[in-house]
């Protein structure tokens, strides 16, 4: 009875990355077959200054981007379970974002943020604030796509903490409203450790999308100005389809790789944690 | 004998005669070109999205009605076309036929890698080539660019380059002389800056990796040069860093706020919007900017101006090529799309959407002068660009296989000055000692 979902699992899942791994240990020369190169791949990671930078954004990208839209995500959530009116209209609302394909994201992103053209700086202009230039300062480009990542998925979390939230056993609440617990020592020490295990949940999905953010980015900087939005994605796609370094671009994406599980893996332990 | 030579001769005693859907007689008496040979055929083609290639899938009925031979096209971004290029050549795929390639960018990597099939033999073949097909009429230096160690690995599509675009309207107003020298460039934008704060004073890419294309014409020009005579990386001789400043500057204080993410389609919008009054950009662009209201009489357009000291104008000259895929196993229809797309015929045709013909007989003829006799700037566009196949260069970088990472280097030294993180002569420096080791 398992033997269909092995066949598709080594064939969809085992094969492809194996064959990642197998180049990532090889050198690739266009038009040659892979020749083993004894980790010289990785050995070239650890001296690549631009491989640092890339784990360097991708993490912040992702420390940002995550804590962000778990607390906000978390206010939102509790917020809509909360209100009964126009609950419906407010979902649909809330699922359009994480609906739109990234492209139309970063199209959308790169008409409102232009610093010369978008509405953005027109806005702030209009409240007597400085412009800026968003998507182009290096120092503040992965700030702003984190807040393109969170505006476009805060309602996912949103709805999984309202549905978390709502399936939560309502005796427990009335207890701590007879105990005298209110507002925020309510949340503290009632709400949030209920809804541990769905935070969990939501911060593992977001993770693997996060630790594999490519395509706003590249659609909106390219990894620019300078390397300053290069994350691990940006550079393996460059280095594999621009620079046409295979065996190298596989390196990155199998160190990714190794990176994504392990958060997994992280987060699959606290969800036990938290579990009550 | 050169293999160019060759294949010259070799057409030359074809006959001349074809061109229709039934064979005919041609001058040498041999039954002419039939057209039909490979009917019933379909081919798979890969282009880079351009106004070529744009222009090629509203004529391929065309072909498809005179030859029997159907096509499936694929139009994609140029870095997404190149991957896809990429992962369907490494892997063999037979199910590619016809691609659009850029010799001077990647022709190196991608003959290493066995990747062209080998036009000669196609070329010399008089059963499969129409006998007026006429190979010589392409210019030599635009041919040589598609031809490495006498495999001609592909036939030219278009001639391009980057030209300085201004507004004739906007210096009138403010009383400020046209641009004669590259000098002049940073002098007009100051005064444009000074007199009018509303609009923009340039406009040039600043993308890393778009920055070379454009950047390349201000080093020729200033008297510098990106290689020194024994092709080791240049961008620390004097006159060099002074190019480099110049391009870095005029995007820094005279350019669009996040001009460093721009590339063509931003530097194009700011252009045709009325909101930049000089800029630099592909000569591909022209039809584009034209949709725009008033640019047709208000814009100028010519190649960058010489230095005032080097009298030289010796921007950027590239161009786009058609290539059959060496795993293909339908060559013979491949080939007969190519003849057809990069025919007289066709590329006359093409010159309407703003394709500028590599055929010496297709620029120089009635067609294309009408069009281009039809408004002052086409005229102006047409002379700017055989003054680009002229003087223009194909070399953006030192010599180096790896030029996509050497465009990138160059690209980044730009950007440092820029962003205020190197001075012109630091910048320099890093990226040759970068560039030497991709050497």
């Amino acid at each position: 009875m398992v033997a269909p979902a092995l066949v598709f699992a080594g064939v969809m899942i085992v094969f492809p990355f194996g064959y990642a791994v197998w180049l990532s240990l090889s050198e690739v020369s266009l038009g040659q077959p892979p020749r083993l190169n004894g980790g010289a791949n990785y050995a070239r990671l650890a001296s690549d200054p631009d491989f640092w930078n890339g784990l360097r954004l991708t993490l912040s990208l992702y420390a940002v981007s995550l804590g962000a839209q778990l607390v906000i995500g978390t206010w939102l959530g509790l917020l809509l379970a909360r209100s009964r009116r126009a609950r419906g209209l407010v979902r649909t609302v809330l699922v359009s974002p994480f609906m739109l394909p990234p492209v139309v994201i970063g199209m959308m992103a790169i008409v409102i943020l232009d610093p010369s053209f978008g509405i953005a700086n027109w806005i702030l202009a209009q409240l007597g604030l400085p412009p800026r230039l968003w998507l182009s300062d290096p120092d503040t480009v992965i700030l702003t796509v984190a807040a393109i990542d969170t505006w476009q998925w805060t309602p996912f979390v949103a709805l999984i903490v309202m549905g978390g939230y709502l399936a939560l056993p309502t005796d427990v609440f009335e207890a701590a409203e007879v105990d005298g617990a209110q507002g925020w020592q309510r949340f503290r020490r009632v709400t949030l450790p209920l809804l541990g295990p769905t935070l969990v949940t939501a911060a593992v999905l977001r993770s693997v999308d996060l630790l594999r953010f490519f395509d706003v980015i590249y659609i909106t900087t390219q990894g620019g100005p300078g390397t300053a939005s290069t994350t691990l994605n940006i550079l393996a796609y460059r280095r594999g389809f621009e620079f046409f370094d295979i065996g190298y671009a596989s390196a990155i994406m199998v160190t990714l790789s190794a990176l994504v599980f392990g958060s997994v893996l992280v987060f699959a332990r606290l969800r036990r944690a938290v579990t009550w | 004998m050169k293999r160019r030579e060759l294949i010259g001769g070799t057409l030359s005693v074809v006959a001349a005669a074809a061109g229709g859907t039934a064979p005919a007689r041609g001058q040498s008496g041999r039954t002419a070109f039939d057209w039909r040979r490979q009917d019933g055929q379909t081919i798979n083609l890969m282009f880079n999205n351009h106004p070529w290639s744009q222009a090629m899938r509203d004529l391929v009925s065309e072909f498809t009605a005179r030859t029997g031979i159907r096509t499936r096209i694929e139009i994609f971004n140029e870095e997404q076309f190149r991957a896809r290029l990429t992962t369907f050549m490494q892997g063999r795929s037979v199910d590619l036929d016809v691609f659009m390639t850029l010799a001077s960018r990647e022709g190196p990597v991608f003959r290493r890698a066995g990747w062209y099939a080998d036009l000669v033999p196609l070329l010399a073949d008089s059963s499969l080539t129409a006998p007026d097909y006429d190979a010589a009429d392409f210019s030599a230096s635009i041919q040589g660019a598609n031809t490495f160690n006498g495999q001609v690995i592909a036939v030219p599509i278009n001639q391009e380059g980057p030209l300085f675009y201004w507004r004739k309207d906007v210096f009138q107003r403010l009383n400020i002389p046209e641009p004669r020298f590259l000098e002049d460039i940073p002098v007009a934008a100051a005064a444009i800056k000074a007199r009018d704060p509303s609009i923009i004073p340039w406009s040039a890419r600043g993308l890393r990796t778009a920055i070379p294309y454009a950047f390349i014409g201000f080093i020729n020009n200033i008297g510098g040069s990106i290689a020194t005579p024994d092709g080791k990386p240049g961008l620390s001789q004097p006159a060099s860093i002074r190019g480099l400043e110049m391009y870095a500057n005029l995007l820094k204080e005279y350019g669009p706020p996040g001009a460093l993410n721009h590339t063509f389609t931003q530097v194009i919008e700011l252009l045709g919007s009325g909101r930049v009054a000089m800029v630099y950009e592909s000569s591909n662009e022209f039809a584009n900017i034209m949709r725009f209201p008033n640019r047709a009489n208000d814009l100028g357009v010519k190649v960058l101006p010489p230095g005032r000291e080097s009298g030289v104008s010796k921007p950027a000259a590239i161009g786009w090529g058609l290539a059959i895929s060496a795993h293909s196993r339908r060559q013979p229809a491949a080939w007969t799309f190519l003849q057809w797309a990069t025919s007289k015929e066709t590329q006359g045709k093409l010159v309407a959407a703003g394709v500028a013909p590599p055929r010496a007989s297709v620029f120089q003829g009635p067609a294309f002068e009408r069009w281009a006799s039809e408004q002052p700037i086409r005229r102006a566009w047409a002379d700017a660009l055989v003054q680009l196949g002229r003087e223009g260069t194909g070399m953006f970088q030192p010599p180096t296989e790896r030029i996509p990472e050497a465009r990138e280097k160059i690209g980044d030294a730009v950007q440092q000055v820029v962003l205020g993180r190197a001075t012109p002569a630091e910048a320099a420096r890093m990226a040759d000692e970068e560039l030497a080791k991709l050497q």
